[in-house]
């Protein structure tokens, strides 16, 4: 992938940033090059990203990015071949305009540009406002039941956690529990079977007929295992 | 547009006007950004943090400047307006859209599946 900046006529490949090391993680989108300098932006900084393949335009299909913040070569952190064009210059005539920031990344391989540019959506979409101030976005409460409430039966719930719960079991209830209970104790204690692999212990305790390939449960066979549980 | 697979999404949805611009799915309209400039184009997906995804767009930056792009995201943050188009009718689209999450919520009926937002009080 070539960084490219608009005040020149061609990208200007300050060094070689191959597309695998375009990375889209978490908390922000990066580029490096094979020497691992690069630049990174924070994702609530971007405000938009696009693909534009219109040769017109600009003459290479890339990836737009317009960051929301000033964007200067000589950042601390960040690697100084880290290039962008900077409107700021322009702007900061105008008092209330924001800072904004232009990237286009241009991709030696076109094919990339639809992955690159759905990964930015996914990220975004896992950064959403901190500033929003709809205080209605605390969705942690009860859920309106339109029909449990036409039926009348609002109040009753459908799920209990556990102190409350317990008090609600029937006998059938609790010999259910105390039978899961059991089956949870015993796939702890037996640290070296496969989980949800019957043992010969296992189906003799729940006979329910199905037939299943015995896996031997030997505590040995995992003794080259390097895990302690 | 499909129902968020997201409880969190759909039940923010559910509750604010976002319901609206996610039944414009499929319709080209313009969106007006923050910073002035808009984007006209066909809308692919609409979020429940308003984060907007076109295609096919007609972009204008805010000194003027034409150009096309084949898609575009803007956070929801940036989104200032989000024209409605005039053969739109509002009402019947929230509709929609509420029958759409509530027949994704209630599948497999009233006593089946995993129910959203447990009705717990006590935490």
């Amino acid at each position: 992938m070539q960084l490219a900046s608009q005040v020149l006529d061609e990208p200007k490949t300050a060094s070689d940033l191959s597309f695998k090391d375009y990375t889209s993680n978490g908390s922000r989108l990066s580029w490096l090059d094979n020497s691992g300098l690069g630049f990174s932006l924070d994702y609530p900084t971007i405000s938009l990203h696009a693909v534009s393949r219109d040769l017109n335009a600009y003459p290479w299909e890339h990836l737009y990015v317009m960051v929301n913040a000033k964007f200067e070569e000589d950042n601390a952190k960040e690697a100084p071949m880290a290039e962008g064009e900077e409107e700021e210059e322009a702007e900061d005539s105008d008092d209330d305009t924001e800072p904004i920031a232009e990237f286009r990344f241009v991709p030696s391989d076109k094919s990339a540009l639809e992955a690159m540019f759905s990964a930015m959506c996914e990220c975004q979409a896992l950064h959403p406002d901190p500033e929003d101030e709809d205080s209605d976005n605390d969705y942690e409460g009860e859920e309106y039941d339109v029909e449990a409430h036409e039926l009348g039966q609002g109040d009753i719930p459908s799920f209990y956690t556990y102190e409350e719960g317990l008090s609600h079991l029937t006998a059938e209830g609790q010999a259910t529990l105390e039978r899961l209970e059991g089956m949870l104790a015993q796939s702890v204690s037996s640290q070296y079977n496969m989980a949800g692999v019957r043992t010969e212990d296992s189906i003799r305790e729940f006979e329910d007929g199905m037939e299943v390939d015995l896996a031997p449960a030997v505590a040995g066979q995992f003794e080259d295992a390097e895990v302690d549980h | 547009m499909e129902v968020s697979h997201s409880v969190k999404e759909r039940t923010i949805a559910e509750n604010s006007l976002v319901i609206l611009l996610q039944g414009l799915c499929n319709r080209v309209t313009t969106v007006e950004l923050r910073d002035e400039s808009t984007a006209s184009g066909r809308v692919t997906n609409v979020d429940a943090f308003m984060n907007v995804r076109l295609a096919e767009v007609t972009f204008m930056d805010r000194q003027g400047t034409l150009c096309h792009l084949d898609e575009l995201f803007v956070t929801g943050r940036n989104v200032r307006y989000v024209h409605i188009p005039d053969d739109v009718d509002i009402r019947a689209t929230i509709e929609q859209q509420l029958q759409a999450i509530h027949r994704v919520r209630y599948f497999g009926g009233r006593d089946k599946g995993r129910k959203e937002f447990p009705r717990t009080k006590h935490r």
